[in-house]
C-alpha cells in the first residue's frame, strides 16, 4: 500500500525541507521506494539540500501542464536505490496549481512509489491546499518556541478540517541543555499544547547546516545524532515501534560545564 | 551596562543552582491561552467586552465582588468551555423585573 505522506508546518524556517529531504532518504535507505515532491513553488530548495539542483531539467509545473511526462522530470538519487525528486517550478506562482492537478499526479505517483513525501511551502493558503490535497497523512514540523507553536496548532486545525487522519508531530531544534535550564518547552509541555502523538523529537545541532553545505542529508551520516533520529523517524513512519532517548540526561549540566558557561568559555552552540 | 549586570545575575543564579527565572513557563502560559482565544476567534479584549456586558446584567440581581472576579476561557479534554467565578455580596433588589 503507497502512502502519500505531507511535511508541514505554517510557520517558515521550522526544518520542512530539512526533515522532508532526511525523512526520503531514511525510507529510501530502508529499502522503500520514494518520491520527495517538492510543492513550494517558487521558491524550490529541496533540490539543494539533497544537492541534485544541478540536475533539474523539467519541473512539477511543467509535468502539470503535459509540457514533460513525470518520468522524465523525476532525478534520480544516485546515492540510494530507489528515491527520486520531483522539483518545484522556481519561475512560476503557487496558483499555476490547482489541488486537483496534485491529487492527480500523486495519484500517478503512488502507483510506482511506496512513499510519495510532499514538502509543503510555509503559510494556509494556495500552496499549503495544493500540499494538503493528495496526502493520506501529515507530519507537523514544530521548533520549542512559542511563535512555531501557535502555527502548527493552527495547521492542526485545517489537516483535521481536511478529514486526514490526526496528524503527528516533530519537535526540531531542540536544545536540552536549555530544556534543563527550563529557559526550553520540553516535550511534555509541547505535546500537552498541541495534543498529537509525538513521531519525531531532533536536537538542534550543526550537523543539520554542515549536511545542508554538501547537500548530503545527515541522515545518510551513521554517527550524525541529527541523522540518527531521521531514521528513527523513517522506521517509526513505517510503523516500527522506536522509543525516543533521553536527549535531557546526556546534556545534564555539570559543575565543568556550568563553570565554564559562567566563565564565558561556552562552546559556540549546544551540542546535545 | 544593565544587560551586562542582569546577564552577569542570571550567570551566578545559573552557577549557584537558584536561577527561579523559567521563561518556558511563561511560553506555556501564554501559548495555552492563545490557541484557545485563536480557537473561538475571540480576542481578550473581546472577551474583556463580554464580560463587561454579562456583568451589567448580573448587576441588576446582585452585588459582586469585582476583585474575586473570574471570567476566562478553559480547555479540557479538547472541549472550551467559558468558565466564570463570580463572588456574591448580597442580593440587591429581590423583586427585579426587566421590563
Amino acid at each position: 500500500m503507497s502512502q502519500c505522506i505531507v511535511v508541514t508546518s505554517g510557520k517558515g524556517g521550522v526544518g520542512k525541507t530539512t526533515t522532508s529531504a532526511n525523512l526520503g532518504c531514511g525510507l529510501a535507505l530502508a529499502g522503500k521506494r520514494v518520491a520527495l515532491v517538492d510543492a513550494d513553488i517558487g521558491l524550490r530548495n529541496l533540490d539543494l539540500i539533497l544537492g541534485l539542483e544541478n540536475r533539474i531539467v523539467y519541473d512539477l509545473v511543467q509535468v502539470i501542464e503535459g509540457e514533460c511526462k513525470l518520468k522524465q522530470a523525476l532525478i534520480r538519487d544516485k546515492r540510494v536505490e530507489g528515491l527520486y525528486m520531483l522539483p518545484a517550478a522556481q519561475t512560476r506562482d503557487k496558483n499555476a496549481v490547482k489541488p486537483e492537478d496534485m491529487e492527480r499526479l500523486v495519484l500517478e505517483l503512488k502507483e510506482q512509489f511506496d512513499y510519495v513525501i510532499i514538502d509543503c511551502p510555509a503559510g494556509i493558503e494556495q500552496g499549503f491546499k495544493n500540499s494538503i490535497a493528495g496526502a493520506d497523512r501529515a507530519l507537523i514540523v514544530t521548533t520549542p518556541e512559542v511563535s512555531a507553536i501557535r502555527d502548527a496548532d493552527r495547521i492542526i486545525g485545517l489537516v483535521e478540517a481536511n478529514e486526514l487522519p490526526e496528524p503527528e508531530l516533530i519537535i526540531n531544534r531542540y536544545r536540552a541543555g536549555m530544556v534543563t535550564r527550563g529557559d526550553m518547552m520540553n516535550r511534555d509541555d509541547i505535546l500537552e499544547i498541541l495534543a498529537i502523538p509525538l513521531i519525531g523529537l531532533v536536537p538542534d545541532h550543526e550537523d543539520v547546516i554542515i549536511s545542508a553545505n554538501k547537500g548530503t542529508p545527515a541522515v545518510f551520516d551513521d554517527n550524525s545524532v541529527v541523522g540518527q533520529s531521521y531514521r528513527r523517524i523513517a522506521g517509526r513512519v513505517m510503523g516500527e515501534q522506536i522509543a525516543f532517548p533521553s536527549f535531557d540526561q546526556s546534556d545534564e549540566p555539570n559543575f565543568w560545564s556550568t563553570f565554564k558557561r559562567w566563565m564565558g568559555f561556552a562552546p559556540a552552540r549546544e551540542v546535545v | 551596562m544593565r544587560g551586562l549586570l542582569s546577564k552577569l545575575e542570571r550567570s551566578l543564579e545559573q552557577f549557584l543552582g537558584t536561577s527561579k527565572v523559567k521563561s518556558k513557563d511563561d511560553a506555556k502560559q501564554r501559548l495555552k491561552f492563545l490557541l484557545i482565544h485563536d480557537q473561538v476567534d475571540l480576542s481578550a479584549a473581546q472577551l474583556d467586552q463580554m464580560k463587561v456586558e454579562i456583568m451589567e446584567v448580573i448587576s441588576r440581581y446582585l452585588e459582586v465582588d469585582a476583585d474575586g472576579l473570574e471570567f476566562k476561557l478553559n480547555k479540557e479534554d479538547g472541549q472550551i468551555a467559558l468558565v466564570s467565578s463570580v463572588p456574591v455580596k448580597r442580593v440587591t433588589q429581590r423583586t427585579a423585573v426587566v421590563a
